[in-house]
């Protein structure tokens, strides 16, 4: 899968967006998860359509200021640094990014919470595979 | 019988903490030392699991696991459908000596973990010549908050996946998988509130900062070990405190997150055994 080959540090917003987006296209879990998504990588967006636990679209917006129920946004180096086979301390969660001022969280907070690790592993996919 | 029995014992004992009758369960294992054990918050003595099958702790220290009332097999005391629960600093204090009372402890050690580890400062200021020595793990006199606890206890929400996918970034990436997810259905399992109950001592009840004087560390010694991965209770926050306290003595342990003993135990046995070989040298 080339997501995995791909070097996690130094990659650019475009590159982080495009592979994140091929893992999320593979995504699901068997529950009711309904909700659109919008991950922002520095400024490369991706909007995710969730429909009963499945990624049914992953694509760049269409156009500006895309609707969406809940949206992150933390940089390249950030993503690049959570998405690490191995994540150092403090770059290897949501929530440790948010709390270091890495990661913004926006939007209606409910269908996050209701459904928070599905988009926890979700926005992990891409995660490099430990040797 | 075929398959081997582990050497964990549970047992009920009822006892009164602020004036209210308990009927507390704990596990136990092991002869010696009494090792006296505090879980996380929202969870239960079931963390402490693996120190009690390990021979080389429990050939010298009886392991003493409690689920504190309203938590694990413990109910709430009569009443408690009336009632929010709120754990405060005086309650929990008066719950661990209640505890050590009504199992006539002599001296034990103790050892607690996140709400465990701040009740112990706690401890280690108001009771050190009740104890032979104090742990604290994931411990700090105060950590700035992270989350909206008010996401822990709503109705459009289910408590107990939201609980345990809060935490779930608190186990260390190393921490095998097995251990990770027995950790996590651990919060999945918590009573309605629970959580959000202990977090009210964690948050609003027991900023200890400046107020931690005069601990004895050289009457009951005070190890601090705090994983590398916990972002709640930070290794800074921790090394914090050990500085305000003479004598504290601090260890920060990699490829470890906020549940050391739960998340992975093979990997803070090689923290945990030479502070137990201290204590039992003493």
């Amino acid at each position: 899968m080339h997501t995995q080959a791909m070097p996690a540090r130094d990659a650019g917003g475009a590159q982080l967006a495009q592979r994140f987006r091929d893992s999320a296209l593979s995504f699901s879990r068997p529950r009711q998860v309904d909700m659109d998504l919008l991950v922002r990588f520095g400024v490369h967006p991706i909007l995710v359509r969730i429909r009963d636990g499945r990624v049914t679209a992953a694509e760049g917006p269409a156009a500006p200021l895309p609707s969406c129920d809940v949206a992150m946004q933390a940089s390249e180096a950030a993503w690049s640094r959570f998405w690490q086979a191995v994540p150092d301390a403090g770059w290897h969660d949501i929530f440790a990014l948010a709390k270091r001022g890495e990661l913004r969280i926006e939007g209606n907070l409910q269908p996050l919470m209701a459904h928070l690790q599905f988009v926890k592993d979700l926005v992990a996919s891409p995660r490099e595979v430990q040797a | 019988m075929k398959a081997a029995l582990e050497p964990i014992v549970g047992r009920y004992v009822s006892f009164d903490i602020a004036g209210r009758r308990c009927r507390v369960y704990f596990e136990e294992a092991g002869e010696g030392i009494p090792l006296v054990c505090l879980h996380t918050a929202g969870a239960d003595g079931r963390q402490y699991r693996h120190m009690m099958c390990d021979p080389e702790i429990t050939s010298r220290y009886r392991v003493i696991a409690l689920d504190l009332p309203w938590h694990g097999k413990s109910y709430p005391p009569e009443g408690w459908q009336d009632e929010e629960y709120r754990l405060s600093t005086d309650l929990y204090v008066e719950t661990v000596m209640a505890f050590c009372h009504a199992l006539a402890l002599d001296r034990p050690a103790l050892i607690g973990c996140s709400i465990g580890g701040r009740i112990v400062l706690q401890l280690a200021h108001l009771h050190s010549r009740n104890f032979r020595a104090l742990i604290g793990v994931e411990a700090a006199d105060h950590q700035a908050p992270w989350y909206d606890t008010s996401w822990l206890h709503r109705g459009d929400v289910h408590g107990g996946e939201v609980c345990a996918a809060l935490v779930s970034g608190l186990v260390a990436p190393q921490s095998p998988a097995v251990h990770r997810h027995e950790t996590l259905w651990q919060y999945m399992q918590g009573g309605p509130g629970v959580f959000r109950g202990d977090l009210h001592f964690y948050r609003v009840d027991s900023d200890l900062r400046g107020r931690l004087d005069g601990i004895r560390t050289d009457l009951c010694p005070l190890y601090l070990l705090t994983g590398e991965y916990d972002f709640s209770c930070t290794p800074e926050d921790t090394l914090r405190t050990a500085a305000s306290i003479p004598g504290a003595q601090v260890t920060i342990m990699r490829e470890l997150g906020h549940f050391p003993m739960s998340e992975n135990p093979e990997q803070f046995r090689g923290y945990l055994l030479p502070v137990l070989d201290a204590i039992a040298r003493q």
